[in-house]
């Protein structure tokens, strides 16, 4: 009886969790992004950025910001694993797109990858967050030019998105991103159109 | 007061992992237990109950349990469930008539109440023969990115040759490591 109760009382309190799928190149820095989220904001420390192995798969990070919860996947980033992204673009509140900002030979691949992604309809009406890590390295494009390659004013009028410097190694820039994502997520239709695609199924 | 005893204890010890090898049988089980545990390729029997070695690796002592894969030795396998940290979960990548054998296996153990939180490793083995599926190709036909909740990885495996095994190991030691509270 007493479970039954504390359950209801759980279930009244419980604050819905927003999901936020990392993606980008490989070696653009998601899961040091990830471990150091885990390092800021939860009680255990993530991993150093030299223990960090490249991802074939899914990495998760639980915490919790601004009073919400929110859980992160890293999605690995090489060329052969980029088909299973997509898997995860339905369930997802917002779409962080990390770039190795240093890495300027790759930033049309990279935004090869960004626009493959931003055509699906899975991912209708979710804000973006493009993230120019490695913004600490000499030489780095600035958001500005990422903004500019990757021409990312057109896509204002259908979702939300910026693009913000960060460095993931120190933890630089990182807490204002994901006060952006925790504003944008609440102020977009993405919860309601997930929380119906849920129920539907 | 045992809990944090034990906490302690971790600081100074080398933590402990107990993980289960699952897969259907001649996936290469437990071959990969010896490459992991001598270092060397032996001759294999097929399984019938289990094969149980530490390995150390990285600062962490995996008891790792190897049980056999027989259509009529599957159901014993939730009778290791309890406690467990990881699954290693072994698909042979060239059977591709069996996989979706595998796939039923692998999506019963995700069900399982026992195993909500822990690590999935999955070995993409056999990768020395011709024929062999990718990775992606091995993680589309288990169904891996129907894992939402938990971490998850795959490997490209030659257990014959050695090959991805310890890669496997670098990324569970770092996942059992960051989840430990």
């Amino acid at each position: 009886m007493f479970s039954l109760l504390s359950g209801c009382f759980e279930f009244m309190l419980r604050k819905e969790e927003l999901h936020v799928l990392v993606v980008g190149l490989d070696k653009a820095g998601k899961t040091t992004l990830l471990e150091r989220l885990k390092t800021l904001y939860t009680d255990v420390p993530g991993l150093e950025p030299s223990q960090v192995v490249p991802t074939v798969g899914l990495n998760l990070a639980h915490f919790e910001a601004l009073g919400t919860p929110l859980l992160c996947w890293d999605v690995g980033g090489a060329a052969g694993l980029r088909s299973i992204w997509s898997k995860y673009y339905g369930e997802c509140h917002a779409l962080v797109f990390c770039v190795d900002a240093a890495d300027r030979g790759r930033l049309e691949e990279a935004k090869a990858a960004l626009d493959r992604a931003l055509g699906d309809r899975d991912l209708y009406g979710a804000p973006l967050l493009v993230l120019a890590n490695k913004h600490d390295v000499e030489g780095a494009a600035s958001p500005a030019e990422l903004a500019e390659v990757f021409g990312l004013g057109r896509l204002d009028g259908r979702r939300p998105s910026s693009i913000q410097a960060v460095t993931a190694r120190t933890g630089e820039g990182v807490k204002p991103a994901v006060q952006w994502l925790v504003e944008n997520i609440k102020k977009s239709q993405r919860p309601e159109l997930i929380r119906r695609r849920m129920l539907s199924q | 007061m045992g809990l944090w005893f034990s906490r302690l204890l971790s600081l100074f010890g080398d933590q402990e992992a107990r993980i289960l090898v699952l897969g259907l049988d001649n996936a290469g089980k437990t071959t990969i237990l010896y490459r992991l545990h001598v270092g060397e390729v032996v001759q294999t029997i097929p399984t019938i109950g289990f094969n149980v070695e530490t390995v150390t690796y990285k600062n962490i002592k995996f008891q790792v349990w190897d049980l056999g894969g027989q259509t009529s030795i599957r159901p014993y396998w939730r009778c290791y469930y309890p406690n467990t940290q990881a699954i290693i979960y072994v698909v042979d990548s060239c059977d591709v008539d069996r996989l979706p054998t595998s796939r039923e296996e692998f999506q019963a153990i995700l069900e399982e109440e026992e195993l909500k939180d822990v690590a999935i490793l999955v070995y993409a083995n056999k990768q020395d023969l011709p024929g062999a599926l990718s990775d992606a190709q091995v993680a589309e036909g288990l169904g891996l990115t129907s894992i939402k909740k938990r971490d998850w990885s795959i490997f490209k495996t030659s257990a014959i040759k050695g090959e991805g095994l310890f890669e496997g190991l670098d990324w569970l030691s770092n996942t059992l490591k960051t989840k430990r509270r």
